[in-house]
């Protein structure tokens, strides 16, 4: 009796069969100058996006299926093609998100002062993480 | 009865708000100058620092120009979500408290934190003014990303600038650079 009433929390909590564990590089591409792998929140015009920062998921039709907030973020070299030559260099914000979701042909992210991130399902086949680059 | 209602209104009030001290709040703001304390001139070089208002967590109105007056000022732009500012912001406060009242500290939130500011200067504790200010303060300091310290000399000119933070160790040494005695 009790397995049969606790059976539906525990499905309940691990979120279904069919969630699909999304690894999201969400990018605030600021051109701040930092050093490589520095703690760091989106510079302006990014400053809503930082740790912290809630976010929603919603699938194609609009209806939310993920929520969460932001991690801490690391700063990545801008454009790894050029030797800066110093330390400290223009760097983007990447915040590294994992999130279930369920399985869908397509998703939005939402956060706030930005334009929605939209993608394909598809693209989290891939070994790499989705990177979704945030426009003001 | 009557009397056990007024005892209980007296101790709800007691309880509530007995305590006027906020942290970062007026009563942090410094005191007057240490006499006998003399400040060298700031390089030629310096820039002028933008004035600028804003109001402290417990709503107390402040102005840079007043702050830097007498005293060099450390403004600190910091965020509640930012853990690498919180131990720029306490490093500051180190420095500032080792110069016994010479130089004033204010850390600067943005707009966006005027609900959580407070629980911020409280959670930190610094014995220093903590400051809420516009967005139009952060962009005339350059501040993109919190985590940047500015040093204003006396008389208000801007020695120089860590846009990424700065350690006691190098802050103290800018500071003595400006102490003479």
């Amino acid at each position: 009796m009790l397995l049969v009433l606790a059976l539906p929390a525990v499905l309940a909590a691990c979120g279904g069969s069919d969630d699909v564990d999304a690894r999201l590089a969400i990018v605030a591409p600021d051109n701040n100058i930092r050093a490589e792998g520095d703690e760091c929140a989106g510079a302006r015009p990014f400053r809503a996006i930082h740790r912290g920062t809630a976010f929603t998921v919603e699938d194609g039709s609009g209806e939310v299926v993920a929520e969460g907030e932001l991690p801490t973020g690391r700063a990545t070299n801008a454009d790894a093609g050029i030797d800066w030559e110093s330390d400290r260099f223009p760097t983007v914000c990447v915040f590294d998100v994992e999130v279930g979701l369920p399985e869908r042909a397509r998703y939005r992210v939402v956060l706030p002062d930005a334009v929605p991130l939209e993608f394909d399902a598809v693209l989290l086949a891939s070994d790499d993480p989705v990177e979704l680059i945030l426009s003001g | 009865m009557r009397r056990c209602f007024v005892l209980f209104a007296v101790l709800l009030l007691a309880a509530c708000g007995g305590n006027d001290e906020v942290a970062g709040g007026a009563d942090d703001l410094p005191g007057p100058v240490p006499t006998g304390v003399e400040f060298a001139k700031p390089p030629a070089s310096a820039l002028p620092a933008p004035d600028f208002t804003a109001e402290l967590v417990d709503g107390t109105a402040i102005r840079g120009s007043e702050l830097w007056r007498e005293r060099p000022v450390l403004l600190v732009f910091t965020a509640s979500y930012c853990d690498r500012c919180r131990e720029i912001h306490k490093a500051a406060a180190a420095a500032v408290d080792e110069r016994d009242g010479a130089v004033a500290l204010v850390g600067m939130l943005g707009e966006d934190e005027a609900a959580t500011g407070a629980e911020y200067a409280t959670e930190l504790d610094l014995g220093h003014p903590v400051a809420v200010a516009d967005e139009r303060v952060w962009l005339n300091y350059a501040a993109r990303e919190p985590g940047l310290v500015v040093l204003v000399a006396p008389g208000g000119e801007v020695v120089r600038g860590w846009p990424a933070g700065a350690s006691g160790a190098a802050i103290g040494a800018a500071l003595d650079e400006l102490i003479e005695s």
